[in-house]
């Protein structure tokens, strides 16, 4: 014990010799008496989860696990822990808009006297230099147990690369979890300029991986050879999307209805890229297409039908329908195939929302532990970091939740929310 | 289809219009003593059409019905080929690629949207097929695609993969109005703004190709030696270039939009001097006064019956354009090029009876086997014909009648829309609808 005390003495002193470079590490906690589920394994009915250093340090019945005696224990009698909840596509802490780069701004006219026939899209950007964490914002999904986000960039066709944050304070560096996560695109057009319709923006997503595989084999034969051949003209634009078709860095397609899907698996399977599909709302379509593929899935909590569902041009009473009890049955009915997805909060700023939405898509026939794993292992899994997130494990990054209540249920409260070890004050 | 979903749908306040047939691949039917109306074999009187799996097995009188055949009674009605609609621009997210004059990598066929309500509006006019396509707005727009009226299905399933390749050309005023900024913050002003302008960018782009095609000539020849040169790169892979080179070398065909006879005449000439196909011009209002040069070239037409002098460019139009071609061995066909008109194409096509004097027959073609043509599947569609698709058409009267009304529709034997059945749904949703308000709101 002594000796773990000195450890974290000198943990706590160096920590505070090189400033607030990481996240604050809190101290150490012992939440016993309350009921735990893991996400991987069994629940335990009366345990003790040891919190340190960030870091879930031990998890087990309560006669299983030796209180530490530095620990401030907290009697978490009644209440349930669950893992920190992940949403992999938020468009959060993003309120200040990107510069404009339509028609008339500098960037425009700079972008196209560089590359005719080109809109300024900006894969290059990481989005992390955006952001601008709020309190409001982080409390709002703290509230309803989500401690980790994706954000990604939100402008645009290809629109840059995300982070992973945990929200564990306003000060975006210490948040980070990985950066950069993925790049973003989204089928959608460019204002003013080339390309102003769908066609033209798939067919503009296609010319430019293949200009991004011609211009890495280009550069690639020019460094074999340097000597006796003209160097291949350098081109940021390329340069930023080599590595998504040469090292097969993970792209995330935004698919705002069915045909996207259809769209972007054709372009995935035609570059070998290694992707995922968010938004999806429209997944319940077409399960067949989805369970054919590996291809991971984010879906959204957000139920407003697309503009180009036939539900939304007949009426307002059919579109309140669809937005009440059609789609929020999508991941009921993938959940009922067998396919694997993540839940996202993309299109809801608002954790009560994220909420309601959650427990609408329950009362649609998705099982409760299934919107759990959705939320937690499984969009870890998606990320890579199956080995730091999504479950309540020794050595876990320790994003714990205590509820009073089962997670999801009507009245159910959550009560305290750990985020890097540290308890959140709202 | 979840219940839910389908409750709801019916529920649709008085439209009922998202009711989806049940489908099973290649339907089976037997129609029974309608008066057949095959447009390519004559007519018989009083005869039986059968459809097995998909397609047309057998056409006669007193055909007996398999056993578990669904048979339909069309005594005293017409059974036609379903109508074909040779220019629309129906089922598509978006038309125009407008922000550039030349956009050949520009398909509609990527855009297909299957919920468009505008097939049913389609189905209920007797359209089987559509060639649905690119806009006006640009001198060389982009690939068009076919598609069956299959309302319900999924978008790919739409798709007629046995059509012609084809892809949008516009001259005249389209392009030069979607040249200019007329609102503000609206796309910037765009080369070409005049016709001359028109002519010279398509034959620059033409020359471009030509050029893109010799330098992927000369990479693979260099590819095949035994002994390739040392550090042999490919050229760029261009897919604007790409289209046209799949133009130039007769993978796909041109459908031009033109209004007067000049621009049409020199698009023929571009198209001789670069050796492409022009397979029609698109409303061609002054196509009566190249008749003879558009039947020499075997270069079809694709009209409006009617609807002349809209515009300046449209002022020397003539309801007879269509007529007097087609007399002239032009192949004629009438188009929508609308969502609404779509569904009374059998109107149109029969006004040329009256401005032309064609007779019923020849009239009918124009929606049938002269636009099958025209999209390259007359072997598939366009007439009713043994071992052609069950796509059809049953009319109360004859089609070419004023009073005439579609009653159904079936696609490759499946039938995808019957008015009698349509009306019931619809009122049946009517009535649902009103049920619930009652305690509520009145």
């Amino acid at each position: 014990m002594h000796k773990k005390a000195y450890l974290f003495g000198s943990v706590f002193l160096i920590l505070s010799l090189i400033g607030p470079a990481a996240a604050d590490v809190g101290p150490t906690y012992a939440v016993k008496n309350a009921k735990i589920v893991p996400v991987i394994g069994p629940p335990i009915d009366k345990g003790v989860l040891i919190i340190r250093n960030g870091l879930i340090e031990a998890v087990g019945l309560l006669d299983k696990v030796a209180i530490p005696e530095d620990a401030e224990v907290i009697d978490a009698d009644g209440l349930i822990a669950y893992p920190g909840l992940i949403s992999t596509h938020t468009n959060l802490f993003l309120e200040v808009a990107r510069p404009a780069t339509g028609q008339g701004s500098p960037e425009f006219t700079a972008q196209q006297a560089l590359v005719q026939d080109r809109p300024a899209e900006t894969p290059e950007l990481c989005v992390f230099k955006l952001i601008k964490p709020s309190k409001a914002a982080i409390d709002s999904f703290l509230k309803i147990g989500v401690t980790t986000v994706l954000v990604a960039p939100n402008r645009g066709i290809i629109q840059g690369q995300s982070v992973l944050l945990n929200l564990n304070g306003e000060k975006a560096e210490p948040m980070v979890l990985k950066n950069p996560v993925a790049l973003h695109i989204n089928f959608t057009t460019a204002r003013g300029t080339y390309p102003s319709s769908l066609m033209g923006t798939i067919a503009f997503l296609r010319q430019s991986f293949l200009d991004a595989e011609y211009y890495a084999a280009s550069q690639a034969q020019y460094a074999k050879i340097l000597k006796g051949m003209k160097r291949p003209e350098y081109d940021p634009f390329l340069e930023a999307l080599v590595p998504f078709v040469t090292e097969k860095k993970p792209v995330i397609f935004q698919c705002n209805n069915l045909e996207d899907i259809k769209r972007a698996l054709k372009i995935i399977e035609e570059f070998k890229l290694n992707a995922l599909l968010s938004h999806a709302n429209e997944a319940w379509r077409d399960a067949a297409i989805l369970k054919k593929t590996p291809i991971p899935l984010l879906v959204t909590l957000d139920f407003r039908p697309p503009n180009s569902s036939q539900y939304v041009n007949q009426g307002a009473d059919l579109r309140k329908k669809a937005e009440a009890e059609i789609y929020p049955a999508n991941a009921a009915n993938l959940a009922k195939e067998g396919i694997k997805f993540a839940l996202t909060t993309f299109g809801l700023n608002d954790g009560a929302a994220v909420l309601k939405n959650i427990q609408a898509a329950i009362r649609a026939g998705l099982p409760k532990d299934e919107a759990l794993r959705a939320l937690t292992i499984q969009p870890a899994q998606y990320l890579g970091l199956s080995q730091q997130l999504g479950s309540l494990e020794p050595g876990k990054i320790a994003n714990v939740i205590l509820t009073k209540g089962a997670l999801f249920d009507e009245k159910t409260q959550v009560d305290k929310v750990f985020v890097d070890g540290v308890l959140w004050k709202f | 289809m979840n219940k839910i979903v389908k409750k709801l749908l019916i529920r649709a306040i008085g439209l009922a219009l998202v009711v989806l047939p049940a489908y099973t691949a290649g339907g089976s039917v037997l129609i029974k003593n309608g008066t057949i109306l095959t447009v390519t074999k004559g007519v018989v009187a009083k005869g039986d059409l059968l459809v097995i799996n998909g397609l047309i097995k057998e056409i006669g009188e007193n055909i007996a019905a398999p056993k578990g055949i669904k048979v339909i009674d069309a005594s005293g009605k017409y059974v036609i080929p379903g109508i074909i609609d040779s220019h629309t621009h129906i089922a598509l997210a978006g038309t125009n690629e407008g922000s550039e004059a030349i956009t050949p990598e520009a398909d509609v066929g990527e855009v297909v949207n299957a919920d468009d309500v505008s097939i049913l509006t389609a189905l209920s006019g007797g359209v089987t097929m559509a060639h649905t396509m690119h806009g006006s707005a640009n001198p060389i727009g982009g690939p068009n695609v076919v598609l069956k009226m299959k309302w319900g299905k999924p978008s790919e399933d739409l798709i007629v993969h046995e059509a012609l390749k084809t892809l949008k050309f516009a001259l005249g005023e389209n392009v030069k109005q979607s040249s200019r900024t007329i609102t503000v913050g609206g796309p910037p002003p765009r080369y070409p703004q005049t016709r001359m302008g028109t002519n010279a960018i398509i034959r620059r782009e033409m020359l471009k190709a030509r050029a893109y095609r010799k330098e992927w000539d000369r990479y693979n020849k260099l590819k095949a030696f035994k002994t390739p040169p040392k550090n042999l790169l490919p050229p760029r892979k261009d897919l604007r270039m790409e289209a046209l080179s799949d133009l130039l070398e007769g993978k796909m065909v041109a459908r031009c939009h033109d209004y007067q006879a000049t621009e049409a005449l020199e698009f023929l000439g571009l198209a001789k001097e670069f050796g492409f196909k022009v397979q029609a011009l698109e409303h061609a209002w002054e196509a009566y006064k190249i008749a003879d040069e558009l039947a020499a070239a075997k270069v079809g037409i694709s009209v409006f019956a009617d609807s002349w002098a809209y515009k300046m460019e449209a002022a020397e139009g003539i309801a007879y354009d269509a007529g007097y071609c087609a007399k002239k061995g032009v192949l004629v066909s009438i188009n929508s090029d609308s969502a609404e008109r779509i569904r009374r194409l059998f109107n149109d096509a029969s006004k040329t009876m009256k401005y032309g004097g064609l007779t019923e027959n020849e009239a009918l073609s124009l929606i049938t086997i002269n636009p099958a043509i025209q999209l390259g599947v007359e072997k598939i569609v366009g007439s009713l014909e043994v071992g052609k698709q069950g796509d059809i058409a049953i009319f109360n009267e004859h089609p070419m009648s004023a009073y005439t009304r579609c009653e159904m529709t079936i696609i490759e034997g499946d039938v995808y829309f019957d008015r009698a059945q349509y009306l019931k749904d619809r009122e049946e949703a009517a009535k649902k609808a009103e049920a619930p308000k009652k305690g509520g709101r009145s």
